[in-house]
C-alpha cells in the first residue's frame, strides 16, 4: 500500500532524513518511532505530499506522490500531532468539506458522517463551532475526517496526544478494527507501549536514518537484547545521541 | 529589570532578530524605504507648492495656511485614535501570546503598561511619519527656527499618547460591558462607529457648497467661517496653538499650549494605568471565556445554492463564505466598504453640473470616464483588504488544502472566483449607479459597464496571485497581511495597470464621443487606432490576470514543498 524508496530530505546541506526505504502491506500497522528532530514528522510529510523530498519517491497503492498527487492524496488520510482547523466551520460542517472535497458522494455523507461522530463521542456538539471544541475534540474531529472517505491508507503523527483515556482506548480498538478490514497505518508515536501494543512492525529513526525495522521479534533479536521490550531497544540503538551531546 | 521593560523586552529582541535572519529580504526592505521616501518626499513637495502658494496670497493665505494647519492636525488625532483602537484592542485581548504573558509572576496593570506602550507605539508611529513633512513644509515656508522642528514633536507627542489612553480606556470599558465571550463583537461597535462617524463629518463638511458660491453669503463670512478656531477642548487645537506659535516666533505661548497637551496627556496616562488596575484582567478573563453555541442546527439554506457547484469549489466556497459570515471582524470592514459607497454615491448626486461654465455633456461623460479609473481604484482598495489576504487566511488550516486532493492551481482559481462575483457585482453597481446620477449617454454607460468587465478578474485575480505569492500564514488578522511587500506590489501594480487602461482608452474614447456628438464617421485609421487600443486592453486584462496568477501558483507551490513551513 506505501512504498518508500530512498528518501532523502536537506534543509541546505542539512540532511533531515536519509536513504529511508520501507513499505507497507494492505492491513498492517507500521509504528514510526525516534527521539526528538530524528525526522518522523518530515517523513510523515513526505509521504503526505505536503513537503517535496530531494531525493527518493513515495508511492501510495502503487501511485508516485510527486507525478500524480492528487490520485495519490485521495488514498490517503492524513491526521496531523496538531489541530489546526477551520474554526469557523461547525464540526458537521468540517466533515462535509472534507467529503465534497474528497470527492465522496454527497448521498454517502450523512450515514458516515454520523457514524464517525457517534465513535468519536462528537456528535452532540456536532453543530457548534470549531473554535468552541477543546484540542482533544479537534483531534478527534481531525480523526474522523481522515477516516471519512475510507483511505485505504491512514498516516497518523502523534495519535494520542491530546486525547483522554477512554479516547486513547477507542482510537486503539478503531486501528485494530481498520487494519483488520484492510486499511494499512503508518503512525508515528512516542508512546512506546502504544507502538509495542498494536504496531505489526516498527521502525526506529534516528538523525534521519532509519536504523532498524521489524516486528518485536526481530527487533530484539537485531539488538542483542536478552529480554524483549520496545523501550529497552530503543534506548539502545538511540544511546548514542545522548553519549556525544553536550554535556 | 523592571517588569515592564522586561515584557517589552521581546518585542525589541524579535525586531532585532527579524533584520539578523532575514537577509533574503534585504532588497525588499530596501524598496520598502525607496517607496516610503518617495511618498515623503511627494507629500513634502506638495505641502511646500500649496503653503507657499498661499503664502503669496495677501490677506486671505496666512487664514489658509492656518485653517490647512489645523485640519491637519484634527486628521491627524482622528486617524491615531481610529488606529489606536484597533491595535489597543489587538495588543490588549487577542494577541496569541497574551496566554503566557498572562501566567507570568507580574501584575495586571504592568502587562497593560507594557502592552499600551507597545500598541502606543504601534498605533503612531505610521501617522507620525508621515504628518512630518507637511508640518516640515509649514517650518520650511515660514522660515521658522530650530525649535519651530523642535516643538514639533513636543506638540504631536501628547496627541500619540492622548489618542492611545482614550482608545485604551474605550476598549477597556467595551470589553467590559458586551456580553463575555463576544469580545470580536467590538469589531462591529467599531465598524458602526466609523461609519456614522464618518457620515456625520462627511454632512457637516458639506463639500458641495464649496462649489456652489450662490450659497456663499459674502467674502467677509467665508473669511470669518475660515478664521474660526476649533474647539479649545480639542487635543489637536492644543497642538495647532503650540505650532502656530512657534511658527511665528512666539516661544512661551508654544510652550504654554504644548504644556496644556502634555498635562492632559500625563493625567489621561496616570488615570489608564488605574482603570486598568480594575478592569484590564477583568476584562481579559471575560475575553477568555469559551465561543458562544451560536450556529446550531444545519448550514444557511442560501449554501444550497452551491449544490450544483463540484465537490472542491462546493466545499471551499462554502468554507469561504460561512467562515467570512461568521468572523465578526470582517463585518466592521462590510460597514466601512457600505460607508465607502454610500459616499462614492453621494459625492456624484450632489454634483452642480448645470451651473457649470464646461458644456454639460461633455463634463458629465468625461466624469463618467474618469469615475471608471476612480471604481477601479475603489475596487483595489476591497481587493486589498478580501481578495489579496485569502491565500493567508488559511493560516495554520492550510495543510488541510495541501493534503486534499485537489491542485493549488485548481486552489487559486477556486479563491478568484469566490471573490470575482461579489466584487464584479459591486463594481458594476458603482458604475452603472453613478452614470445614471450622471445622466451619461448610452455609449459611455455601455463602455463602463464592458471596460469594468475586464478590469475586474484582471484585478482580483492579481490579489489572488500575489497574495499567493507573498503569504502570511502567521498573520492574526487579514488586514496584517496586505500591509507587507506583496501587499504594495499589488497596490503598485494595480495602480499601474488602472493608469495604462485609462491612458489606452482615453483617445479612442473621446475620438468616439466628438464623432457621436458632431455626427461625423471615423476615418480608416482612426477605426484601426479604436480597435486596436480596446484590443490592447483586453491583452492587458488577460495578462494582468493569468501572469500574477501563474506566478502565485508556482512560488506558493516551491515554496510549501520545499520549506514544509506552512504544514502541521
Amino acid at each position: 500500500m506505501l512504498r518508500i524508496e530512498h528518501l532523502t530530505k536537506r534543509y541546505g546541506r542539512i540532511p533531515v532524513v536519509e536513504d529511508v526505504s520501507l513499505s507497507l502491506a494492505p492491513g498492517e500497522i507500521f509504528g514510526f518511532i525516534g527521539p526528538n528532530g530524528a525526522g518522523k514528522t518530515t517523513t510523515i510529510r513526505m509521504i503526505a505530499g505536503l513537503l517535496a523530498p530531494s531525493a527518493g519517491r513515495v508511492r501510495v497503492g502503487g501511485i508516485d506522490m510527486m507525478r500524480e498527487p492528487q490520485r495519490a492524496k485521495r488514498m490517503i488520510g492524513l491526521v496531523p500531532d496538531r489541530p489546526y482547523l477551520y474554526e469557523k466551520l461547525t464540526g458537521r460542517e468540517f466533515l462535509r468539506f472534507t467529503t465534497d472535497i474528497y470527492g465522496v458522494p454527497a448521498d454517502r455523507f450523512p450515514e458516515r458522517a454520523e457514524r464517525l461522530l457517534g465513535i468519536f463521542s462528537l456528535e452532540e456538539r456536532a453543530n457548534e463551532l470549531i473554535e468552541a471544541y477543546s484540542h482533544g475534540m479537534k483531534q478527534r474531529l481531525i480523526m474522523a475526517a481522515a477516516m471519512l472517505h475510507e483511505p485505504p491508507l491512514l498516516v497518523v503523527d502523534e495519535p494520542m496526544v491530546g486525547l483522554d483515556p477512554r479516547g486513547i482506548k477507542r482510537v486503539r480498538e478503531l486501528f485494530r478494527e481498520l487494519a483488520a478490514g484492510g486499511t494499512a497505518i503508518f503512525m508515528s508515536t512516542h508512546t512506546l507501549s502504544l507502538a509495542e501494543d498494536l504496531c505489526h512492525r516498527i521502525g526506529i529513526i534516528h538523525r534521519g536514518r532509519l536504523l532498524a525495522t521489524g516486528s518485536m521479534a526481530e527487533l530484539t533479536r537485531s539488538a542483542s537484547l536478552e529480554r524483549e521490550g520496545l523501550e529497552a531497544i530503543f534506548l539502545l540503538l538511540t544511546r548514542e545521541d545522548e553519549m556525544e551531546g553536550p554535556p | 529589570m523592571s517588569p515592564v521593560a522586561c515584557l517589552l523586552r521581546p518585542r525589541w529582541l524579535q525586531f532585532r532578530n527579524a533584520g539578523r535572519s532575514q537577509t533574503s529580504r534585504g532588497l525588499r526592505s530596501l524598496l520598502l524605504i525607496l517607496l516610503g521616501a518617495l511618498f515623503w518626499t511627494g507629500a513634502y513637495l506638495l505641502t511646500h507648492r500649496v503653503l507657499a502658494y498661499f503664502r503669496s496670497v495677501p490677506e486671505i493665505g496666512d487664514i489658509l495656511a492656518h485653517k490647512l494647519l489645523s485640519m491637519v492636525l484634527v486628521t491627524f488625532l482622528v486617524l491615531l485614535l481610529f488606529s489606536a483602537v484597533l491595535t489597543c484592542l489587538a495588543k490588549l485581548y487577542l494577541s496569541r501570546d497574551l496566554p503566557l504573558v498572562h501566567s507570568l509572576p507580574v501584575r495586571g496593570e504592568q502587562i497593560f503598561l507594557a502592552r499600551w506602550i507597545e500598541s502606543t507605539a504601534d498605533s503612531a508611529w505610521m501617522v507620525m511619519l508621515y504628518t512630518l513633512p507637511v508640518l516640515v513644509a509649514y517650518g520650511q515656508v515660514y522660515e521658522a527656527g530650530f525649535l519651530f522642528y523642535c516643538s514639533i514633536l513636543l506638540a504631536l507627542l501628547p496627541l500619540c499618547l492622548i489618542a492611545s489612553v482614550l482608545a485604551a480606556l474605550a476598549v477597556m470599558l467595551a470589553v467590559i460591558l458586551l456580553p463575555a465571550s463576544r469580545i470580536r463583537s467590538i469589531f462591529v461597535f467599531l465598524g458602526l462607529s466609523t461609519t456614522i462617524a464618518l457620515y456625520l463629518a462627511f454632512r457637516m463638511l458639506q463639500p458641495e457648497r464649496l462649489v456652489n458660491p450662490e450659497t456663499s453669503a459674502t467674502v467677509l463670512l467665508y473669511l470669518q467661517n475660515l478664521a474660526t478656531p476649533a474647539s479649545p477642548l480639542l487635543p489637536s487645537t492644543w497642538a495647532f496653538d503650540a505650532l502656530r506659535s512657534a511658527l511665528d516666533g512666539r516661544w512661551q505661548e508654544a510652550l504654554f499650549h504644548a504644556g496644556l497637551a502634555w498635562s492632559a496627556a500625563l493625567f489621561l496616562t496616570l488615570l489608564n494605568v488605574q482603570v486598568a488596575r480594575r478592569l484590564y484582567f477583568k476584562g481579559y478573563s471575560r475575553s477568555q471565556a469559551a465561543a458562544v453555541r451560536l450556529f446550531r442546527g444545519a448550514s444557511p439554506a442560501w449554501m444550497r445554492l452551491l449544490d450544483p457547484l463540484p465537490g472542491p469549489w462546493r466545499a471551499l466556497v462554502g468554507k469561504e463564505f460561512k467562515t467570512f459570515w461568521r468572523d465578526q471582524t470582517q463585518w466592521s470592514q462590510l460597514f466601512l466598504l457600505a460607508a465607502l459607497v454610500v459616499i462614492y454615491l453621494y459625492n456624484f448626486s450632489v454634483l452642480p453640473l448645470q451651473r457649470s461654465p464646461m458644456q454639460t455633456l461633455y463634463l458629465q461623460n468625461l466624469l463618467s470616464f474618469l469615475n471608471m479609473a476612480l471604481a477601479a481604484f475603489v475596487l483595489t482598495a476591497i481587493s486589498a483588504r478580501f481578495a489579496f489576504p485569502s491565500v493567508s487566511v488559511e493560516g495554520s488550516a492550510f495543510w488541510i488544502v495541501r493534503c486534499a486532493p485537489i491542485s493549488l492551481r485548481a486552489f487559486l482559481w477556486i479563491k478568484f472566483g469566490t471573490y470575482l462575483l461579489p466584487l464584479l457585482v459591486l463594481a458594476e453597481t458603482l458604475v452603472v449607479a453613478t452614470n445614471r446620477l450622471l445622466h451619461v449617454t448610452p455609449f459611455m454607460m455601455g463602455l463602463s459597464t464592458v471596460t469594468l468587465l475586464f478590469i475586474t478578474p484582471a484585478i482580483v485575480g492579481l490579489a489572488v496571485g500575489l497574495g499567493a505569492a507573498y503569504p502570511d500564514f502567521a498573520a492574526e488578522n487579514p488586514t496584517q497581511a496586505v500591509t507587507g511587500f506583496g501587499g504594495l506590489i499589488f497596490m503598485i501594480l494595480s495602480a499601474a495597470y488602472i493608469g495604462a487602461v485609462t491612458v489606452l482608452e482615453a483617445g479612442p474614447v473621446y475620438t468616439l464621443f466628438m464623432s457621436g456628438m458632431k455626427s461625423r464617421s471615423l476615418s480608416g485609421w482612426q477605426m484601426v487606432w479604436v480597435v486596436g487600443s480596446f484590443a490592447l486592453v483586453a491583452a492587458l486584462s488577460a495578462l494582468t490576470l493569468l501572469l500574477p496568477m501563474r506566478f502565485g501558483e508556482r512560488r506558493l507551490a516551491s515554496e510549501a514543498t520545499r520549506s514544509g513551513s506552512h504544514d502541521p
